[in-house]
């Protein structure tokens, strides 16, 4: 294992990304955001697998909790099944061309909301699932840009 | 395995209701430096609003100060008529409630929620429980406190549910929120339950946290399915809940104490 070098910029996006939750939009259309704090943790596991993994991927579902104003480990779960399921496969995922690495994060992301849909059921917390679809597709379509910007500043910092 | 058992086991343990709390406050600082640009935006739109507009603004203001000054007499005389009233049933006179004026600073981004986050806390007298209100009738609940902000659930989300008043009839039933931000539901009541479209719901005190005769929908649909038992009764809340920022957290209630006192 490689000695640490501007782990920071992992952490920068992160916070970055659940900023993005942050910015306001009309009620009904909540459903359609992005949700780019699961493509950046995603993108991070991809390509630092030794850095970026479960444990992180549980701070950003507990973050997320608290920004909703959801019970504590909602969110947590699903990511970090999601998580682990890309630890295992991820040096296959990382030879997919863009089409296929899209269809593979939206699967993630299918299971990590669907993971989180059940909770809800489990504890009573209502649930939007088609919203949550809707929101998934939007999701996917930032893949791209997503990981272009994050790996070129994986790059310039040269994260490792 | 850890966030499993917080979320079953210690969902309402103190422990993990004190972190909830601390994080609102977080969130809305967050959340308040993520919106300041907006606001910054806003407050230059508004201050480049022309001078006859304000004029305008002002002139309506004073038409509707003096429309609400009438009806504030007649109010007068009739509460201490009202309390006259009381007096001859020698029961406990109504004190008016304790209102906290508060600001909606942003809605929480979980799409099947209607929860929003208010600037006032702890430190103003806000606590768990409180009903909010709108412009024009019960809004919703405050549900988590932080110091200095508080998160309310808006009576429309479609965990929460409200025992309301016909107020021409008198007939008592439950508001559930629908998920929708513009519809209530009203389900088991009779199909031959008089209730109509355009009837006013209020709060009806049952329950013990919202007071009583607080207005909050207006029926605008009675389904009733050839056979069925029940009627499907939608309402529209009185007040916009996705318009407008300032809102009231009723922070004391004479009556309940009256309620309380033996």
């Amino acid at each position: 294992m490689t000695r640490a070098h501007a782990v920071w910029v992992i952490y920068a996006s992160l916070v970055g990304a659940l900023l993005f939750t942050l910015l306001p939009l009309p009620m009904d259309w909540r459903g359609l955001r992005p949700d780019l704090a699961a493509l950046a943790l995603f993108y991070w596991v991809l390509a630092l697998p030794h850095r970026v993994g479960v444990a992180t991927a549980f701070t950003v579902g507990v973050a997320q909790d608290f920004i909703e104003g959801a019970p504590l480990g909602l969110s947590s779960p699903g990511l970090m099944l999601a998580t682990l399921l890309l630890l295992y496969n991820y040096q296959r995922i990382r030879q997919f061309d863009l089409l296929q690495q899209s269809l593979a994060i939206l699967g993630l992301m299918l299971l990590s909301a669907g993971m989180e849909q059940w909770l809800r059921n489990g504890i009573d917390v209502p649930a939007a699932p088609w919203a949550g679809v809707a929101g998934m597709v939007c999701s996917v379509l930032f893949w791209v840009p997503i990981r272009t910007v994050l790996r070129h500043s994986r790059r310039y910092y040269e994260v490792y | 395995m850890l966030c499993l058992a917080i979320l079953f086991i210690f969902r309402d343990h103190p422990r993990v209701t004190a972190v909830q709390r601390g994080a609102v406050d977080v969130v809305a600082f967050t959340s308040n430096i993520v919106l300041a640009p907006f606001d910054a935006w806003d407050r230059l739109l508004e201050s480049m609003q022309s001078r006859n507009a304000l004029q305008d603004e002002v002139l309506r203001l004073q038409q509707e100060n003096r429309v609400l000054k009438g009806q504030a007499q007649r109010l007068a005389s009739l509460l201490s008529e009202n309390a006259r009233y009381k007096a001859l049933l020698n029961s406990a006179r109504d004190i008016e409630d304790e209102l906290i004026a508060a600001q909606i600073s942003s809605v929480s981004p979980d799409p099947a929620r209607h929860l929003v986050m208010l600037d006032k806390g702890a430190a103003d007298g806000v606590e768990e429980g409180q009903p909010v209100l709108g412009a024009e009738g019960l809004i919703g609940q405050i549900v988590l406190v932080g110091e200095y902000n508080s998160r309310a659930l808006l009576i429309t989300d479609s965990a929460h549910a409200l025992p309301v008043q016909v107020n021409r009839s008198g007939l008592r039933a439950i508001a559930e929120g629908s998920g929708d931000i513009d519809r209530l539901v009203i389900r088991h009541l009779a199909a031959t339950t008089d209730i109509r479209a355009g009837d006013l719901l209020v709060t009806s005190g049952l329950g013990g946290r919202f007071p009583h005769g607080y207005p909050v929908a207006r029926v605008t649909n009675v389904e009733i399915a050839a056979g069925d038992a029940f009627a499907v009764v939608s309402a529209a809340p009185a007040s916009a809940l996705d318009r407008g920022r300032h809102v009231l957290v009723v922070a004391q209630s004479s009556q309940f104490e009256a309620a309380a006192a033996p």
